[in-house]
């Protein structure tokens, strides 16, 4: 049987990084809920990624380019390690620097940063806020009193989103 | 009395006469009609052979309905070839088919068979233009239907298997690469999933049906991220994981058998390791990585 075979098209897997977006989207929500001191209420909203994760850095760029806080514009920034000159709003601390969370905590006491980590024990260790997983879905840890102790105005509406460690 | 016998006979005689020429006309019209055919007139040739098949002497000669074929054939083949619907082609069929009831001797019996294959290669084109240029699955599959059907007809003992399987596999890869493109059309999702169950009745572990099938799963679960917008309260965000999750999972079931079958198939390890990313697998993706590293997976 002589015939002209049918051209197969495979599909490419893509590259995209769910996980880098789902957790820009879970960031920006938090600006929600906290409320920074007047002082971090000017000049841009800079969330510092302390670590490397390419993804999400290029995610949160994306993010910064479509969205605001208030009336700020978002700044993006990244250093592979802690580098406490940075002043920011938000810290993100990835897991590969996860060990600096006690460090960091105690340098960013009372100056109204909010600590995101994603490590067992973050929280313990002075983070706010701790991304983990549950069930394959990533949640988030919240521990009140360490976004107290940071300086920050909480709203209680969060605790009820969260995994609460207080 | 005696002239009227004599008249009765004489009638009788001249009808068996006539009737006797008219036979041999028939036979005559039907070398005639070949003629033609042979002189590449189809055209003068349908008349007279349309009227060979009607004659009681003729019609029940495969050698007529053999050469009607043919000559319908050559008729078919100056427009009719790409056409889905073809009373021509239809024609010819049956033609073919009351000359192999007739049972031809062998020559005939090869000749309409040939013509068969021809006329199902013909279906099995336009199954693939209908397929990849009009993207119309349902007279695509009228028209692959029709190949078999004639390709049966003439070698009955035929297992289509094979080919099934590639029709299926091209059919779920034009519409799943829709579906990739545009996740809104779910009408192209149901195509393609239906079409890969197809190959799975025939090979469960076919690795183009398994992969493709998985992809879309995977591609889907990356779409629905990729629309989630930056502002989405935490409520949309887990209704939007668990999906997400589940969609990895369901793409996890395809991809594996073809990674489980091919350990070093560079696209399946990378899919795997895609999908225990987005499954939020620390361990497996860790594996997963490994193993695209050593496959020297370029990653993104």
């Amino acid at each position: 049987m002589v015939l002209c075979l049918l051209s197969l098209r495979f599909q490419q897997p893509s590259n995209f990084d769910t996980n880098a977006k789902i957790k820009a989207v879970f960031l920006y929500n938090f600006t929600r809920y906290f409320e920074w001191p007047d002082k971090k209420k000017t000049g841009n909203f800079i969330v510092y990624i302390v670590g490397k994760n390419d993804n999400l850095i290029n995610e949160l760029k994306t993010l910064a380019s479509k969205k605001k806080v208030g009336a700020q514009d978002i700044e993006v920034k990244n250093s592979a390690t802690f580098d406490p000159s940075i002043s920011s709003q938000i810290i993100y601390l990835l897991p590969d620097v996860s060990s600096a969370v006690k460090d960091v905590a105690s340098k960013n006491k009372s100056k109204g940063t909010l600590l995101v980590a994603e490590n067992a024990n973050a929280c313990k260790s002075g983070s706010s806020i701790n991304f983990l997983i549950v069930e394959n879905k990533l949640k988030f840890e919240y521990s009140k009193n360490n976004a107290v102790k940071a300086g920050l105005k909480t709203n209680d509406d969060f605790k009820a989103l969260a995994i609460n460690v207080d | 009395m005696n002239n009227l016998r004599y008249i009765v006979k004489n009638l009788f005689l001249g009808l068996m006469v006539t009737w006797g020429i008219s036979g041999f006309a028939q036979i005559d019209r039907l070398n005639r009609a070949q003629q033609l055919l042979q002189a590449r007139t189809p055209d003068l040739a349908q008349a007279a052979i349309d009227s060979v098949i009607q004659h009681p002497e003729t019609k029940g000669d495969f050698v007529s309905w053999t050469t009607r074929a043919y000559i319908y054939f050559e008729i078919y083949k100056r427009g009719d070839k790409t056409k889905l619907n073809s009373p021509l082609r239809d024609t010819i069929v049956s033609s073919l088919q009351v000359s192999n009831a007739l049972k031809p001797d062998a020559d005939y019996m090869n000749n309409n068979r040939r013509l068969l294959v021809s006329l199902s290669t013909h279906y099995y084109n336009i199954a693939k233009t209908l397929l990849q240029d009009s993207i119309n699955d349902k007279r695509s599959a009228f028209a692959y239907n029709k190949c078999k059907e004639l390709f049966m007809i003439a070698k009955p003992d035929t297992n289509f298997a094979s080919r099934d399987i590639e029709y299926y596999n091209a059919v779920g890869s034009v519409f799943s690469d829709i579906f990739n493109k545009d996740n809104k059309n779910e009408k192209a999702q149901e195509v393609a999933k239906l079409a890969f169950l197809k190959v799975f009745d025939l090979q469960p572990d076919n690795t183009p049906a398994n992969m493709n099938m998985g992809l879309m799963y995977l591609n889907q679960g990356i779409n629905l991220a990729k629309s989630l917008d930056y502002g989405a309260d935490l409520s949309q965000i887990d209704a939007i994981q668990e999906n997400i999750v589940k969609l990895a999972k369901q793409s996890e079931q395809f991809i594996f058998k073809v990674y489980k079958k091919e350990p070093k198939n560079e696209k399946a390890v990378l899919a795997l390791y895609y999908i225990y990313r987005m499954m939020n697998d620390a361990a497996k993706q860790d594996e997963f990585l490994k193993k695209c590293k050593e496959l020297n997976i370029k990653l993104d």
